[in-house]
């Protein structure tokens, strides 16, 4: 994404540039918050009754809403025993003025991009923080498609994380439905599969990653960025850490080049800060559960 | 404004809305019966014989006189209108406004105040930076960015409608004039009501604040009206460029807002934000109080825009508003 973008956007003025440059560098940000603070999240699951599972993640006042819809679907031939996931980004007009008309689409496609390489992993499905050989039906035969979709409501900067919230959020809330299948006789007939509309089965998320992105502004990096605070980047690094601190995935936006060591020391503070947000997130996500079912 | 959103738990959702409730009985004990509040398509009670003048939000139907917008009715002599409550800015003469360039024009900067039309500020109506009182030149013209560039935030006073319908403003005083070395918050301009005060020097804590009419409020370190501003301009002279992001850092470090005034920028700001969310009216004594209860209560600056704070200024509003009306009796 073009880093200058949003200046345009926002307008601010060379004084407000200058106290927001302070605030990050003296550790106290326009809001009061530090450095390594996260704004309040709140967390809604089961916000749209037709899809599978779908969850809406508010921090701040950025607000995205993810859905997750399955569909029943043929393996690809080089991953027999893997189901596939797409996931896809919509920007709302209504979030900001520059997502009006096709202005939103390239930070969807950027957003979504961000999204397959932090949750995804590589093209062969190593590494994925969603694991996809627990989607499979009947090897090389049926497969559960995953479709993700994220909505952009309201956009007040640090998209990526809200999307990444919302869409381990709706995962957790996703119901996928219990598949009796009746293979024919020969191995080349197609199988007959029978849906069932009562028993549900969990998806277990307990390995979705979450996603960190440290945005820097000066020789200092920051979480959460507004989008008063996006505006003055340099460079952002998202880094998604799963439970056990593992990396899954890293994706770089913005112009200015990174020093190796500084993209290390990042991941390190990243995977830090993850910690922090997995517990806030999980807890989140269950007082939500809690309170659908009510 | 974009709403903050809090996360309520159970206890703090009641403790809100039994406040909220109270609030709202407060405020119909005071409102006498002749301010009668109206929603859309309600019938405003009228005597049609007086021959009554139809005013703003009202329209007759069925030879009644209803109304069309939700609001108070107010009545004077034979005109009956709805003066709304919650409505976009409308500028009056001689409001107070903090209002940010889009454009440098000929002879004049354009400003987005928040109203449904961009107001104008002449050359010829603000004072010169070497103020003396004389002609513009064209000289002056070619000079306007050294006063105020794009996307500067600026500081004036509505000047009035001009024949072709747009606004007009003037900054006419040392008061007026650029806004830095602060952040910019944007409230719904019904809460800021018009008073006698809208620039406000708060010494203990060495902050300027200054509360818009149309709704956009600037909270900044405190800047001494004539000679600091002159020191401002020759550093950016000196420095050649205004951008200052690719030169020498260690230079600019020395020149961030102090540590505790930006302290205090951050807890009156956020005191802000929690009384807009919670939509009560911003005048400083309010404020005030509201950064004195967080700091009584010992909490970290960013802590007074979670849930517990929203709850507790809600229910010191209301405290405060039943010592006022037994004041009153």
């Amino acid at each position: 994404m073009d880093p200058y973008q949003f200046t345009k956007m926002v307008g601010l003025s060379t004084g407000e540039k200058h106290f927001i440059w302070g605030g990050i560098a003296q550790d106290l940000r326009s809001d009061g918050r530090q450095r390594l603070h996260y704004r309040p999240i709140s967390v809604e699951t089961g916000v749209i009754p037709q899809a599978n599972g779908s969850a809406r993640v508010r921090i701040g006042a950025t607000d995205v809403i993810a859905s997750i819809k399955a569909e029943l679907g043929k393996p690809s031939m080089h991953q027999p025993g893997k189901g596939k996931i797409s996931i896809f980004v919509d920007c709302s007009p209504t979030a900001a003025p520059m997502f009006e008309g096709r202005g939103g689409e390239e930070l969807s496609t950027e957003l979504a991009v961000a999204l397959q390489r932090c949750l995804l992993g590589g093209k062969s499905g190593a590494g994925a923080g969603i694991d996809l050989s627990s989607l499979i039906v009947t090897e090389g035969k049926i497969c559960w498609d995953l479709y993700i979709d994220g909505l952009v409501v309201s956009s007040d900067g640090n998209l990526l994380d809200a999307l990444g919230a919302a869409i381990k959020a709706a995962l957790s809330n996703t119901g996928i439905p219990k598949v009796n299948v009746d293979l024919g006789p020969s191995p080349d007939d197609q199988p007959e599969v029978n849906v069932s509309d009562e028993e549900f089965l969990q998806f277990d998320t307990s390995g979705v990653p979450v996603i960190v992105t440290l945005t820097k502004v000066g020789r200092h990096y920051i979480v959460d960025a507004t989008s008063d605070e996006e505006s003055q980047m340099s460079s952002a690094v998202s880094v998604s850490v799963n439970r056990h601190g593992h990396i899954c995935g890293l994706t770089k936006r913005g112009g200015a080049g990174l020093d190796p060591s500084v993209i290390m020391d990042m991941i390190s503070v990243g995977k830090h800060v993850s910690e922090q947000l997995i517990t806030v997130l999980d807890s989140e996500i269950s007082a939500a559960e809690a309170s659908a079912t009510d | 404004m974009r709403e903050l959103q809090v996360g309520l738990n159970q206890t703090q959702k009641v403790r809100l809305q039994s406040a909220l409730r109270q609030l709202e009985e407060l405020s119909s004990r005071v409102s006498n019966s002749s301010t009668a509040s109206v929603t859309v398509a309600d019938t405003i009670p009228v005597n049609l014989e007086d021959g009554v003048l139809k005013g703003h939000g009202t329209t007759e139907h069925n030879g009644e006189v209803v109304a069309t917008l939700c609001g108070v009715v107010e009545r004077v002599n034979k005109l009956v209108y709805v003066r709304t409550l919650r409505a976009r800015y409308k500028p009056e003469i001689g409001d107070i406004i903090v209002g940010r360039v889009i454009e440098v024009a000929p002879k004049r900067w354009r400003l987005e105040i928040n109203f449904s039309q961009d107001a104008v500020l002449m050359l010829s109506s603000m004072n010169l930076p070497d103020g003396i009182q004389r002609r513009r030149t064209a000289v002056d013209e070619l000079n306007m960015r050294s006063i105020f560039e794009e996307n500067n935030v600026i500081c004036a006073e509505v000047r009035g409608f001009q024949h072709d319908g747009s606004l007009h403003l003037q900054a006419r005083s040392q008061k007026y004039g650029k806004l830095e070395r602060g952040q910019l918050l944007t409230v719904p301009p019904y809460l800021v009501k018009r008073r006698k005060q809208h620039f406000h020097y708060l010494e203990q804590y060495g902050v300027d604040l200054i509360l818009g009419c149309n709704g956009f409020i600037w909270v900044g370190e405190h800047i001494e009206a004539n000679e600091d501003e002159m020191m401002i301009d020759n550093k950016s002279e000196e420095t050649g460029k205004p951008d200052l992001k690719f030169t020498a850092l260690e230079m600019q470090e020395k020149a961030f807002t102090p540590f505790v005034t930006r302290r205090n920028i951050c807890l009156i700001a956020n005191a802000v934000r929690v009384l807009s969310v919670l939509g009560f009216n911003l005048s400083l004594e309010v404020i005030i109080d509201t950064v004195e209860a967080s700091s009584s209560l010992n909490l970290d600056i960013k802590d007074m825009l979670g849930a517990e704070f929203c709850v507790l200024t809600a229910e010191r509003e209301v405290k405060r508003r039943i010592t006022l009306i037994k004041k009153k009796c």
